[in-house]
């Protein structure tokens, strides 16, 4: 595989909210390996072009690719095996259930989780799995909190436990719905350190995210777009320059 | 042992199994309405078998249970992708359903029902009860119970995971129908007559509520809800008619104070549930008045 393969490929896809284009023929290529950045003003369409992704939205036109296979019709669920992992803007954790559930419900893809999950003994893959599970744990700062309901964590937590959980399925990309939405200085720090560092275990990442000093420092690649089209795109620091962008944003 | 005290431990122990039957599908989020007509369904299939095959009742029994899971996968098929509420309506329905084909069916005797089962015995009850037992242990310790739980927490947390939902649900649909159409056989062969009427509207409700009155955080608080329910209208016999006011009395009671039954803890904490509500309804009023206008 080389290093710059594509990893999740859009093609011409567009999808129509009640007459209201929403994406109108956007394309986009990640390359194995780069944190790529989607951007754009309120309503532009960059969730809905990553719920398409995720196949939580059928477009109405175009394919998704990942890893050369189509997998425009696949379910969000089937596509989760193949290594297309989202978080949400609006945390989903499972509320009542405590932190190790959460990160153990991650790896749901990766386990024996029907009936012969019952057998009392653990096997030695459940075994392995679950002592991964502990290790993340102490890797996303959320051992202390092992046992807590999910829903008691506060919110930089609550983040941080999303996307452990994101993680415990061994993606190969991740998509990140805002990562940065509400948190603190200190925390949108520890984001792109977070983001950093996935990136160097070689993890394809695309970024959605209004953030643009997150974008510049952990983006390889920006999309920008604007009324659900492609207005620009580039390295951060040639994107984010260019009037494009301002004009999107501030409407002149 | 009295013929009364036993036939009050069989009833006990038929309606835990009833409870624990309905708690595996209640675990997962999803409420039935119906789940009476798999009652029917296993007590008329294991009827049959021992009445016009003179077949042995554990055999029957275990063929109940594998009709009454079929019956009960291809209802949940249907419905279980649904939302909470045609699920609600669709099993009610199909409880209607089986009553009436049940009492049009003139092999089973039409409405007048089947005579003559016998068999069901204190040992076959209790030991039906473990087996259920040492199952949903399991099951509670297991990534099969805990897909349960992810999809009562959060369905699109869930699929984000890679839960493959409505086949997980229907799993458990089945399995709990199963259990149900066990309780059905053994509840006809202790009462030796059965009639589509018995399995309608009023024991469907029966079932919730042995579930809802425990409390659905554990399995097992749906079985002291069984028990509690069975026992209370042989303590309450001297109130006759009047029982059934002060078992609704009983609930609403209930519903207030521990809203989440009478097993299980609370969603959340500090100070009695009642009194929190009431508090955070008002916190929640002020800062209603604080929000600045415009």
């Amino acid at each position: 595989m080389s290093p710059l393969a594509e990893l999740l490929r859009v093609t011409a896809v567009t999808k129509r909210f009640q007459g209201v284009e929403a994406l109108a023929d956007i394309d986009l290529a990640v390359q194995e390996g780069t944190v790529h950045g989607v951007v754009g003003p309120n309503g532009a369409g960059k969730t809905t072009l990553l719920n398409v992704m995720s196949g939580y939205v059928r477009p109405d036109a175009g394919r998704i690719e990942l890893a050369g296979r189509d997998i425009t019709r696949l379910t969000p669920q089937l596509r989760v095996p193949l290594g297309l992992v989202r978080t949400f803007q609006n945390i989903r954790l499972y509320g009542g259930l405590t932190v190790l559930e959460n990160v153990l419900l991650g790896q749901h893809t990766r386990a024996r989780t029907g009936l012969r999950s019952l057998w009392p003994f653990p096997t030695p893959q459940e075994r392995a799995l679950r002592a991964e599970a502990e290790a993340a744990l102490e890797l996303f700062e959320l051992a202390p909190y092992r046992s807590r309901r999910a829903a008691e964590l506060p919110y930089g937590l609550q983040k941080q436990l999303e996307m452990a959980r994101a993680m415990a399925a061994r993606p190969r990309v991740l998509l990140l719905d805002e990562p940065a939405a509400g948190m603190t200085t200190d925390g949108r720090h520890a984001l792109v350190e977070r983001l950093h560092e996935l990136r160097g275990q070689g993890l394809t990442i695309v970024v959605v995210e209004h953030d643009m000093d997150v974008i510049a420092k952990v983006c390889d690649h920006v999309t920008v777009l604007n009324f659900g089209r492609t207005l620009t795109e580039g390295p951060p620091a040639v994107v984010l320059a260019g009037d494009e962008v301002r004009t999107a944003y501030l409407g002149t | 042992m009295s013929p009364y005290a036993e036939a009050v431990l069989l009833q006990v122990g038929i309606n835990v199994l009833l409870a624990l039957g309905y708690w595996i599908a209640v675990s997962t989020g999803k409420y039935s309405f119906g789940h009476a007509a798999f009652m029917a369904i296993g007590a008329y299939a294991a009827s049959i078998l021992t009445l016009n095959f003179a077949w042995p009742l554990p055999v029957a029994m275990l063929v109940a249970a594998v009709v009454a899971a079929v019956a009960g996968a291809v209802i949940g098929w249907m419905a279980l992708r649904l939302s909470l509420l045609y699920l609600a309506i669709i099993t009610f329905i199909f409880g209607q359903l089986v009553e009436l084909l049940f009492a049009q069916w003139d092999y089973v005797g039409g409405a007048t029902g089947m005579i003559g089962m016998t068999g069901t015995t204190l040992t076959l009850v209790y030991s039906s009860i473990a087996v259920v037992v040492v199952y949903l242990v399991l099951l509670t310790r297991s990534r099969l119970g805990l897909a349960y739980a992810a999809i009562r927490e959060d369905e699109r947390a869930a699929t984000a995971s890679g839960l493959r939902i409505t086949r997980i649900a229907v799993g458990a649909f089945a399995a709990s129908a199963a259990v149900t159409g066990v309780a059905g056989a053994l509840a006809a062969h202790q009462l030796m007559i059965i009639t589509p009427s018995l399995f309608g509207p009023q024991q469907a409700l029966l079932i919730i509520l042995y579930c809802v009155l425990g409390g659905v955080q554990y399995f097992w608080g749906a079985a002291v809800g069984a028990i509690v329910l069975s026992v209370l209208p042989i303590w309450f016999e001297w109130l006759n008619d009047w029982y059934m006011i002060v078992y609704g009395l009983l609930f609403v009671v209930l519903m207030i104070v521990r809203p989440q039954g009478l097993i299980g803890r609370s969603e959340r904490s500090g100070g009695g549930p009642l009194l929190r509500r009431l508090r955070r309804d008002g916190a929640v009023a002020v800062e209603r008045e604080r929000e600045p206008v415009g």
